[in-house]
């Protein structure tokens, strides 16, 4: 085997694995992405140093969020001040919030109890501070 | 050289100078006396970090945002950036066989600015982190640290160009018109590749950085949302330029390596061509992948598969690297000098930290990994595992080419031992902290999070390991110098063979080995 | 012992796929039983474990080749104690690995 011919068998590996790679992230980042219809659009606002929620009948919330299990939720994300990142760790929810924009985000939670929401992205003094509560509840209906 | 000590020379004439050589020797202790001085800012955070809600050695959140924006800064623009400029000047001239840089003057001005841009910087200690988001930077970053670090990094950016421009026109223009630009030794094409792509990378930073000054002014509002402009903007511009700007950072050390390989395997290059080849390769390809920092800001679907393939797309050219590198040592009769041991463990980090990328661009997993511990750790482990193992390699060789003495070879093995353990030890954990989600940035922590308590704790004593190897760098340093053994200035490595020395381009017929 | 080291990589790197089998089934058994939503989570946390593996595995063979090459022909090595072929040159590492240097 010749020098050339082991480098570009070493090439086609490396080629093999990272299509590998690509094509198996696109199939899940699809899957992924696609909110469902029937999900209840949930606003987070993001600003110095906390994060308030408002849910589609009109309650407010400051810091603690409280969903219900099984259903699926579709955050709107916006920011007031400086970039922020909405992230809940447990659930792998997690977009930035930009001033000027509007993202979006969403999952159905599957498991009841009170996980951390925090955020990500570096917004001055009180960043480390900038964490709330999801709680999620059984579910009513 | 001051340092040189057969013929010993006052400060100043180095300092005034204009020869290649003398640049490079202020470029290369600038640079590592910026490395400590960072290095001391990374041990204070971490250090901070050790226990939950103490508030040790740093006691309020904006001086820890401080710290950890300074230390960013330093370490890319005034050690990375400076120090393979510096190596770069000691050997692009030899390589290419040139008298000097090609203009010469120009070179020290280059060099002069790094210092006036790092007062700025260190004056300054702005809290903008070193990427320095708008509208954060824009509308609450306080003044005039971040005036005065917008000013510092015009200038660095300024000079970088300028050693560009230099170093493009040396290579291109002043090669000795027998030496076929493909047999060019593989570190000069790095410094070639690297300094296109500044030329190419850096103005649109330099555009964003005058950009911000404005917005900052009040006189425009290309960043800020309440004046119509848009924060995405700011980030486009800036990652074009520091995407790039990995490699640009990357690429140096990865010549380096190609010129410690083969020398202490005692035996040629496995191939040249491929060499040049993924070189180039990754100069093209590294502008093609700057979205993949910006997957959670709201881009669609097919932007993201696009910047994913860009980023796949950079891994078979890393790949041949290591490829080449292995292939080398392979056959070979390997001396395992200080200067072997910290390349091929760059080669080690540099494989890990590549997997770790490829990881990072898979689109879902940013949902995981973006923003957090996970990317310290993933870009801490090229910065330090594969750019800085390839710096003090070579810091090591050219060690008795520049003082006549050599580095004491225990000392450097503690060196090894400590910063390799140290490496792993912080930044593997970093990783598991990021998988932990815990977010980077953050000034503490809650101490009922017990498993990002343990994990801070174990990278804390890591970080500690790493920064007391570089005391015995520092000390192997300043020892050697003074008091090392005499180098055998013909083959100080025992290796067999005669190669070009730096030392001789104090002689003006010194064009003799390549 | 070309051949060898051949078959052995190509081994390597089917084992490494074969546990993908499972994952790949583990998650079709898992969108059938949940009720209308796909658990975002568990789909994101499997891409990273087969991402995890893949990464681990071809480290695994990569680190290995590291170490057996450090060991191997280190100087120290018994096996290594004649001079290459280039060491007589004044600089080894001139001239190119098809022309046997120089």
């Amino acid at each position: 085997m010749g020098h050339d011919t082991a480098e570009w068998v070493f090439v086609g590996i490396v080629i093999a694995i990272l299509f590998y790679v690509g094509v198996d992230s696109w199939i899940v980042q699809k899957a992924v992405e696609e909110i469902p219809a029937d999900a209840e659009t949930i606003k987070v606002t993001g600003q110095q140093w906390f994060w308030s929620f408002e849910h589609p009948d009109g309650t407010k919330e400051k810091i603690t969020l409280h969903l219900q299990k099984g259903h699926a939720y579709k955050f709107e994300i916006y920011a007031k001040d400086v970039m922020h990142s909405f992230n809940i760790p447990d659930y792998v929810v997690f977009e930035d919030a930009v001033p000027g924009h509007v993202n979006h985000a969403w999952f159905s939670p599957e498991q009841t109890g009170e996980f951390p929401i925090q955020c990500r992205e570096y917004c001055g003094i009180g960043h480390y501070q900038m964490r709330g509560t999801l709680v999620v509840e059984e579910s009513k209906s | 050289m001051v340092l040189e000590l057969r013929k010993p020379r006052p400060v100043w004439q180095i300092m005034f100078s204009t020869h290649h050589t003398d640049v490079a020797l202020l470029y290369t202790i600038t640079g590592l006396a910026f490395l400590f001085m960072a290095g001391v800012l990374a041990l204070m955070i971490r250090t901070h970090l050790f226990f939950p809600g103490q508030g040790i050695l740093i006691s309020d959140p904006a001086t820890f945002n401080r710290i950890f924006t300074v230390h960013g800064l330093t370490m890319l623009f005034l050690f990375a950036l400076p120090f393979a400029a510096g190596i770069g000047n000691y050997l692009v001239p030899i390589m290419v066989r040139y008298k000097d840089m090609a203009y010469p003057k120009l070179n020290a001005v280059a060099f002069w600015m790094n210092p006036i841009g790092g007062a700025l910087l260190w004056l300054g200690f702005s809290d903008t982190s070193w990427v320095s988001y708008a509208p954060y930077s824009v509308i609450r970053a306080p003044g005039p640290a971040a005036d005065m670090m917008i000013f510092g990094l015009k200038i660095l950016g300024i000079s970088s160009i300028l050693s560009s421009i230099n170093f493009v026109v040396t290579i291109l223009k002043c090669k000795h018109p027998d030496l076929p630009l493909r047999q060019v030794p593989l570190f000069a094409w790095s410094i070639l590749t690297v300094s296109l792509m500044t030329l190419v990378a850096m103005p649109s930073y330099a555009a964003s950085l005058i950009m911000l000054l404005t917005d900052r002014l009040g006189v425009s509002g290309f960043f800020n949302p309440s004046a119509g402009g848009d924060p995405i903007a700011y980030l486009h511009l800036f990652w074009f330029t520091f995407h790039p700007e990995v490699y640009i950072f990357l690429l140096p050390a990865i010549g380096m390596m190609y010129e410690l390989i083969p020398r202490f395997s005692r035996k040629p290059l496995f191939s040249q061509a491929s060499g040049i080849f993924a070189f180039v390769m990754l100069g093209l390809i590294g502008f093609a992948s700057w979205g993949h920092h910006m997957y959670s800001t709201g881009m669609d679907f097919t932007t993201k598969v696009v910047f994913m393939i860009g980023t796949l797309a950079a891994v078979p050219a890393s790949g041949m690297h290591v490829f080449n590198f292995l292939a080398t040592m392979w056959g070979g009769r390997i001396r395992f000098a200080a200067p072997m041991k910290f390349a091929v463990g760059g080669i080690a980090l540099f494989f890990s930290a590549g997997a770790g990328g490829v990881l990072n661009s898979a689109m879902p997993l940013d949902f995981i990994t973006h923003g957090t511990y996970w990317v310290v750790g993933h870009m801490h482990l090229f910065l330090t595992g594969t750019i800085a193992f390839g710096f003090v390699a070579m810091a090591y060789y050219m060690f008795p080419f520049i003082t006549g003495r050599m580095y004491s070879e225990k000392l450097a093995n503690i060196h090894f031992v400590g910063m390799m353990w140290g490496t792993v030890q912080v930044f593997f954990t970093q990783h598991l902290l990021g998988l932990e989600g815990m977010a980077r940035r953050i000034y503490d922590y809650p101490a009922e999070y017990t498993s990002w308590v343990e994990l801070n704790q174990i990278a804390t004593v890591g970080a500690w390991i790493l920064g007391g190897s570089f005391v015995f760098f520092l000390a192997n340093l300043i020892y050697s110098v003074a008091k090392g053994k005499e180098a055998n200035m013909d083959d100080p490595f025992g290796l067999g063979g005669k190669y070009y020395y730096p030392y001789q381009a104090k002689n003006p017929t010194h064009h003799t080995g390549y | 012992m070309k051949t060898i080291i051949v078959v052995s990589v190509v081994t390597l790197v089917v084992l490494a796929l074969f546990p993908q089998i499972h994952f790949a089934n583990a998650q079709l058994g898992q969108k059938t039983s949940e009720k209308q939503y796909i658990n975002l989570r568990a789909e994101v946390w499997n891409e990273f474990f087969r991402m995890t593996t893949a990464a681990f595995v071809v480290g695994a063979i990569v680190s290995g080749t590291m170490i057996w090459l450090v060991w191997r022909f280190r100087e120290s090595n018994p096996k290594n104690k004649t001079p290459t072929r280039w060491e007589k040159f004044d600089d080894p590492t001139t001239g190119t690995y098809e022309e046997g240097g120089h």
